[in-house]
C-alpha cells in the first residue's frame, strides 16, 4: 500500500515577489556582509602588523575534531592545551605567551587547506600541528613553502610524508604507520602464525601500513593469504568477518581507527572471530577500548604510546595529566605531548619561530621524552624512536581494561631507513 | 577451515536480514514523515543518533537494555512531537526549502547537545547477556543478537503495516496522506495527525539507534554515515511508500553485505548506481507516486 497522496497537492508557496525586487534585496545584503566581513577582517591585520614582533607565538591548528576519526582530533586539542597552560604558566617561550589557534576541519583536505591558509593570513600562523588525517598532510604538505610555515605532525602515519612526499618545512615527531606495521611484524616473526591477513581502513594510512605490512610478511617467509580495505564509515563488518574466516588466516593485522575500530572490535567479538585468529592492530588506544569494554581483552598491536610504558618522563606525565583531567592520557594525547616536546626544544634552540632557523634547529633535536630516547633524522625529518607492543588486559584500579607493554623494540629497528617506506631486512 | 559456500550463504543472508532490520527502522520513518507532512527530514539521522545515546544513559541507569529499547524511542518521540508542534507547525505553506532549512538546523542542533551532553568519546551498549550468544548455522557461529534483530524487524514490519491498514489511527493517517484538505473537512484534527507521525517517524528512528547501538557503540559518527543510506532506501523504495521502505532497506542490505563480499571495490557505487536506474526509469521510486 502506499500512503503517498494519489493526487497533485495543491501549490501551496507563497506568491513569488518579483525577481528584480528579490536580486536586488539578495545583492543589497551581499554587499553589507562583503562590507561588514571587509572591516573585521581590516581590524586584526591592522593589529598583527603592530605585534608581530613582540606578539604570542600563535599555533595552528586545522584538525578533524568532528567525523568518525574526531577523537583523535579532541585527544591532540586536550594534549596541546595542556601543553600551552603549563609553558604560560611559566612564562611561555622566548618570553612570548602561547596561543592556539583551533578550527574543525571535518577531516576534510580541502577544508583543511583553506583553514590553514585563512590561519597563515589572518592570523600570522607559522607553526602547524595536530592535523588528523594523512590525506589532510599530503595536501598541506606542498604549500608549506609558499606560506613559509613549520608542519610538526602529531599523528600523521603516512609513510610517504618522510619519504616521496617530503617538504623541507615538514617534520615527524610520531611513530609513523610503517613503523606500527614494523612493530608488530617484528612480533609475528617469533610467532606461531602463518598464515597471515591485513584488513585496513580505505585511505591512505590504510593502504600504506597493509602495503608495509605485506612486504614485511613475505621477507618473514609468512604466507600473506590476503588484504581488504573498508571505507571509513563502515557500520556492518560482519561481511569482512566472513572474508577473514573465509581466508582462513591464522593472524590478522589490523589498521582502523576511531568508529570503524570499534564497530569491527564489537562485532568481532560478537562472531567469536578471536576463536580463531589472533587479532592484530597497528594502533591500540584507550578510547577505543572504553568503547568496547571486554571485546578488546587479549588485543595486541604496536602502541605510538601507551601510559604503561615504564620511564620516569612517562610517569611525570601521566601524574600531570591525571591531575589535570583526572583521566589517564590516551595515544594521541601522549604522541602530541612528544611532539610539543620536540617543537620547544627546536623553539629554544633556535631562539626563533622563524621557518628557516627553526627548521635548522628541528633538524638536530635530541630529547628523553614520555616514549624514551628520541632523535629528530636530517635527512628525512622522522623522528627514530621505539617502537612499543601491547596487549590489552584487565588490571586492578581501572574501570577498563588497559594496554600492558609486552615489548620495546629500538628505534633502529623500527624506524625505516631514510627517505624510506619501507625495510631491507 | 574455509567456509563452506553453504554455510557462508546462510550467514551472509542472516546478516543481510539483520542489516535490513535496521535500515527499515530508518528508512519507514523517513517515508511515513515524508507522506504524510510533505517534509524531508534532515534531522532523521540525528535522531536516530540520539537515540542511541538516550539508549545508552537509560540502559546504564536501569541496568536493562529492554527498558532502554521500550523507553528511548518514546523520549526521542517526544522529542518529534514537541519540534513538529513548536517549530514545523508554522511553516506549513512555505516551499520546501523552509523544511529543509529547519530539519538541518536541528540536526546541527541536537548534534551538538549530543556531544556537550554525553561528549566525544564512542560508548559502550553492551548486548543484553540473554543475547550474547551464538548459534551456529551449519558450523558456523552466528551472534544470537543479529538474529534477534532480524525477527525483531519482521514483527515490526508487520505491526506498523496492521497499525496502517487495521486501525484507525491507520486510517486517518492514509486519510490524511491521500488529501490533507478532505480528511479536514470530514472532521479529522490532521494536525494531531501530523505531530503523531512525525513523533513516531522519530520514535522508530530511535528504535534504530537502540538496536544499532550494540554493534557500532553509540558515536557522534552514526548520524552522518546513517543519513545517506537512509535517503537512498526512501529514494530507491519511492517516497512515501511503506512497502517501498522495506523493499528499500532490503535491496541495500543486500547491495552491502553480498556486494562487498564479492565485489568490494564496487559495492558502494553500486547502490548509487541502482537508485539511478530507479531513478531514470520509474522516477517516483519503485512503489512511489510520481508528482
Amino acid at each position: 500500500m502506499s500512503i503517498t497522496p494519489k493526487t497533485k497537492r495543491r501549490n501551496l508557496i507563497a506568491p513569488a515577489e518579483p525577481k528584480t525586487q528579490r536580486l536586488l534585496n539578495r545583492r543589497k545584503v551581499l554587499t553589507g556582509m562583503a562590507a561588514g566581513a571587509v572591516t573585521l577582517s581590516m581590524g586584526p591585520a591592522f593589529l598583527r602588523r603592530a605585534s608581530a614582533a613582540t606578539g604570542p607565538i600563535k599555533i595552528g591548528m586545522p584538525l578533524a575534531l568532528t567525523g568518525p576519526i574526531g577523537i583523535v582530533g579532541q585527544q591532540i586539542k586536550r594534549s596541546c592545551e595542556l601543553w600551552a597552560k603549563m609553558k604560560n604558566a611559566s612564562g611561555g617561550l622566548l618570553g612570548q605567551k602561547i596561543e592556539l589557534v583551533v578550527e574543525d576541519t571535518g577531516g576534510n583536505p580541502a577544508a583543511c587547506v583553506r583553514k590553514t591558509q585563512q590561519m597563515v593570513d589572518r592570523d600570522g600562523v607559522r607553526i602547524i600541528t595536530g592535523i588528523v588525517f594523512s590525506s589532510e598532510a599530503l595536501a598541506l604538505a606542498p604549500k608549506l613553502k609558499e606560506w613559509n610555515t613549520i608542519f610538526m605532525s602529531s599523528s600523521n602515519g603516512d609513510g610517504r610524508l618522510t619519504a616521496d612526499a617530503l617538504v623541507p618545512n615538514f617534520f615527524r615527531p610520531n611513530t609513523s604507520g610503517p613503523m606500527g606495521a614494523r612493530t608488530v611484524s617484528l612480533h609475528l616473526r617469533q610467532s606461531k602464525s602463518n598464515k597471515i591477513a591485513a584488513l585496513g581502513l580505505d585511505y591512505a594510512w590504510g593502504h600504506n601500513s597493509v602495503q608495509v605490512f605485506e612486504e614485511e610478511m613475505k621477507r618473514a617467509k609468512k604466507n600473506f593469504v590476503g588484504k581488504l580495505f573498508a571505507p571509513t564509515g563502515t557500520k556492518d563488518y560482519a561481511t569482512y568477518i566472513a572474508k577473514l574466516k573465509d581466508l582462513d588466516a591464522d593472524a590478522v593485522f589490523l589498521v582502523l581507527q576511531g568508529d570503524d575500530n570499534n564497530a569491527f572490535l564489537s562485532q568481532a567479538k560478537q562472531f567469536r572471530l578471536g576463536e580463531k585468529m589472533e587479532l592484530l592492530t597497528e594502533i591500540v588506544d584507550l578510547d577505543s577500548i572504553r568503547a568496547v569494554g571486554d571485546a578488546s581483552l587479549g588485543l595486541m598491536g604496536s602502541s605510538r604510546y601507551s601510559f604503561t610504558y615504564n620511564h620516569p618522563k612517562n610517569k611525570e606525565f601521566v601524574a600531570l595529566w591525571q591531575k589535570e583531567y583526572n583521566n589517564v592520557p590516551d595515544t594521541f594525547e601522549g604522541e602530541s605531548w612528544q611532539t610539543m616536546a620536540v617543537l620547544e626544544a627546536g623553539i629554544l634552540k633556535a631562539k626563533s619561530i622563524d621557518a628557516e632557523p627553526l627548521r635548522a634547529a628541528l633538524e638536530t633535536v635530541e630529547l628523553e621524552s614520555v616514549k624514551g630516547k628520541l632523535t629528530m633524522r636530517k635527512c628525512d625529518h622522522q623522528a627514530v624512536q621505539q617502537g612499543f607492543m601491547v596487549k590489552v588486559v584487565k588490571r586492578e584500579g581501572f574501570s577498563h581494561p588497559v594496554p600492558d607493554v609486552v615489548a620495546v623494540y629500538p628505534g633502529d629497528v623500527t624506524t625505516p631507513r631514510c627517505n624510506k617506506t619501507s625495510y631491507d631486512d | 577451515m574455509q567456509l563452506g559456500t553453504l554455510a557462508l550463504l546462510l550467514t551472509q543472508t542472516a546478516n543481510v536480514l539483520s542489516q535490513t532490520a535496521l535500515l527499515f527502522f530508518l528508512g519507514v520513518g523517513l517515508t511515513l514523515i515524508f507522506g504524510i507532512m510533505r517534509v524531508v527530514n534532515f534531522a532523521h539521522g540525528t535522531i536516530y543518533m540520539l537515540g542511541a545515546y538516550i539508549g545508552y544513559s537509560l540502559a546504564r541507569v536501569t541496568g536493562s537494555f529492554w527498558v532502554a529499547l521500550i523507553v528511548a524511542p518514546i523520549i526521542v518521540g517526544a522529542v518529534g512531537v514537541a519540534f513538529e508542534a513548536g517549530i514545523l507547525r508554522r511553516l506549513y505553506g512555505r516551499d520546501g526549502s523552509a523544511f529543509l532549512m529547519v530539519t538541518f538546523g536541528l540536526a546541527l542542533i541536537l548534534g551538538d547537545v549530543v556531544q556537550i551532553g554525553w561528549g566525544a568519546s564512542a560508548l559502550r551498549v553492551a548486548v543484553p547477556d540473554l543475547l550474547s550468544g551464538v548459534v551456529l548455522l551449519l558450523g558456523e557461529p552466528f551472534p544470537d543478537y543479529r538474529l534477534f534483530l532480524a525477527g525483531f524487524g519482521v514483527v515490526m514490519a508487520i505491526a506498523i503495516w496492521q497499525v496502517l491498514e487495521r486501525t484507525r489511527f491507520g486510517l486517518l493517517i492514509r486519510a490524511t496522506s491521500q488529501n490533507p484538505e478532505m480528511a479536514r473537512a470530514l472532521g479529522t484534527d490532521v494536525q494531531l495527525i501530523r505531530s503523531g507521525v512525525f513523533g513516531v517517524g522519530c520514535g522508530l528512528a530511535a528504535l534504530g539507534g537502540v538496536l544499532a547501538s550494540p554493534l557500532v557503540t553509540a558515536s557522534l559518527g552514526m548520524a552522518a554515515s546513517m543519513i545517506i543510506d537512509a535517503f537512498v532506501i526512501v529514494i530507491i523504495g519511492g517516497m512515501g511508500s511503506f512497502v517501498g521502505s522495506l523493499i528499500g532497506a532490503f535491496l541495500v542490505a543486500f547491495v552491502q553485505v553480498f556486494g562487498n563480499f564479492y565485489l568490494p571495490e564496487l559495492a558502494i557505487a553500486f547502490i548509487y548506481l541502482i537508485m539511478l536506474l530507479v531513478l531514470i526509469v520509474r522516477p517516483g521510486g519503485l512503489l512511489g507516486k510520481e508528482d
